[in-house]
């Protein structure tokens, strides 16, 4: 118990650092994928053949294949193959490829989740803006879009906290996220070798950090309660 | 018909061929040299001002300084090193890495430097009873997966169960999920018994004697530069020396 004390200081410095590194992980995938998943969710609604059966083919390659694969595919096929190493050996380039693979991967999912969002708001609203005189445009971004959000907050909560978790699998392509720093206290880090114990600490990281993201899901899914 | 001249365009415009080039003009024209290793004492750690020091990192530092270019180290992930290697993330793997055959058949490896031997960590109050490979047979043994390790568990028909590293399978025997572990002798010693993170432990019985040796892509002429290096750096003492700082003038191998 004394050695953790001693080693306590060390390690959070460490764990700390690695955490930085996941959390710009979960907020990059976010910023990428919400959009994104969008764009995909129109494609799969799309009333064009070519275009629905292409984004519904991909969807089935991205969510049919481990996002660990997708990884080393996306961080290693360009020098492997091509011979020509995008992405680059250090810390950098293997947080852009982490981050290409994870908006990917997240934005399939979450179109998905719009695309039900979407056909869950009754057809009526449609045909009514259309009487209206409304342009399709307009019809989605004043009534449909602000109900599908309302709707789409649970299962969306789902797949951010999962997220959260996810970056872990980042470390495939050694990024340096928290778990790999808990872990490098085993072999040796600052130090420190022989260590377990900040393995395990850091779920406890993981944890604190969803039950912030919970609470404020929970809070922007009451805003949008006046859609009852 | 477009479309398929737009991939052609940005696939050739990706492929820099540039495959003429020797491994040793590539990283002098980029002017550093990436160095694959994972956090090793004494080869490869990091002292109190974040900087990476041991054997093999001053070493490498001394060997890009003659090459006349920077050094750069980047941790990998050990199963991945040949992906990093082939991919151009890095320019070699220099990590206490042990001449396996597979090694040497998918790398352009240099002459060993150092010896090395596979040892059985086990909990230290049953240090006595296992002392000899005919004691330790019927035990459950925890190896780094595709380590040197690992094939000598094979080889003595060990039953073993494996792991990611060899930090991984030290935990393994202090939790009590396995036996023993089989780890590097350079690396038990500085990780194993008093003053280190697993007091409980101890290592018994050398299984075979190996050797370190730095590896480079495939067909890359540095092995040959480095070979020369090690050469020069033998006969007049520098490398001997260096040994000395990290206490493992045991080990070190005659060039």
């Amino acid at each position: 118990m004394e050695t953790v004390i001693q080693q306590l200081p060390v390690v959070i410095g460490a764990l700390n650092e690695g955490f930085i590194q996941t959390l710009k992980l979960f907020a990059v995938t976010l910023l990428g994928a919400f959009p994104l998943g969008l764009v995909i969710a129109f494609g799969s609604l799309s009333k064009i053949k070519a275009i629905s059966l292409t984004t519904q083919f991909i969807i089935w390659i991205i969510r049919g294949t481990p996002l660990m694969i997708q990884l080393l595919i996306v961080y290693y096929f360009p020098g492997l193959v091509l011979h020509n190493p995008i992405w680059g050996g250090g810390e950098h380039g293997r947080f852009l490829a982490a981050s290409f693979a994870f908006i990917i991967n997240y934005a399939c999912y979450f179109s998905e989740i719009y695309r039900g969002g979407i056909q869950s708001v009754p057809i009526g609203q449609t045909e009514a803006g259309l009487v209206l005189g409304m342009t399709k445009g307009q019809i989605f971004f004043h009534v449909t879009l602000l109900q599908m959000i309302k709707r789409i907050v649970p299962p969306i909560s789902n797949e951010i906290i999962t997220l959260v978790k996810d970056t872990a699998l980042a470390r495939i392509i050694a990024l340096q996220e928290i778990i790999w720093a808990g872990q490098a206290f085993m072999k040796g880090s600052h130090g420190i070798s022989g260590a377990i114990w900040p393995l395990f600490f850091t779920a406890f990281y993981y944890l604190v950090f969803n039950g912030i993201v919970t609470v404020l899901l929970a809070k922007f899914e009451r805003k949008l309660d006046y859609f009852r | 018909m477009k479309k398929l001249l737009l991939v052609l365009a940005i696939v050739m415009a990706l492929c820099p061929c540039a495959f003429a080039e020797t491994d040793s003009e590539y990283v002098k024209a980029k002017g550093v040299l990436v160095v694959g290793i994972t956090d090793f004492k004494p080869m490869d750690y990091k002292n109190e001002k974040g900087e990476w020091i041991g054997f093999d990192a001053d070493l490498a530092k001394a060997f890009a300084e003659s090459l006349g270019v920077k050094i750069e180290f980047q941790e990998i992930e050990w199963n991945n090193k040949i992906l990093e290697l082939d991919g151009k993330n890095i320019d070699c793997v220099w990590n206490g890495m042990t001449l396996t055959p597979e090694v040497k058949s998918s790398m352009s490896c240099s002459n060993p430097y150092c010896n090395n031997a596979q040892i059985v960590v086990v909990p230290a109050g049953k240090a006595a009873q296992y002392d000899s490979i005919e004691a330790i047979k019927g035990l459950s043994f925890a190896v780094e997966h595709g380590s040197a390790g690992n094939e000598v568990a094979k080889e003595n028909g060990f039953k073993c169960v494996e792991v990611q590293d060899q930090a991984s399978a030290l935990m393994e025997v202090a939790s009590g999920t396995a036996d023993a572990a089989i780890i590097d002798s350079l690396m038990a010693a500085a990780m194993v018994g008093k003053g280190t993170g697993y007091e409980n432990l101890t290592y018994t019985v050398a299984l075979n004697s190996e050797e370190y040796g730095v590896g480079f892509r495939k067909g890359s002429d540095l092995a040959f530069s480095l070979n020369a290096f090690f050469e020069a750096g033998y006969a007049d003492g520098s490398i001997a020396k260096l040994a000395d700082t990290y206490g493992i003038q045991a080990a070190l191998i005659k060039q």
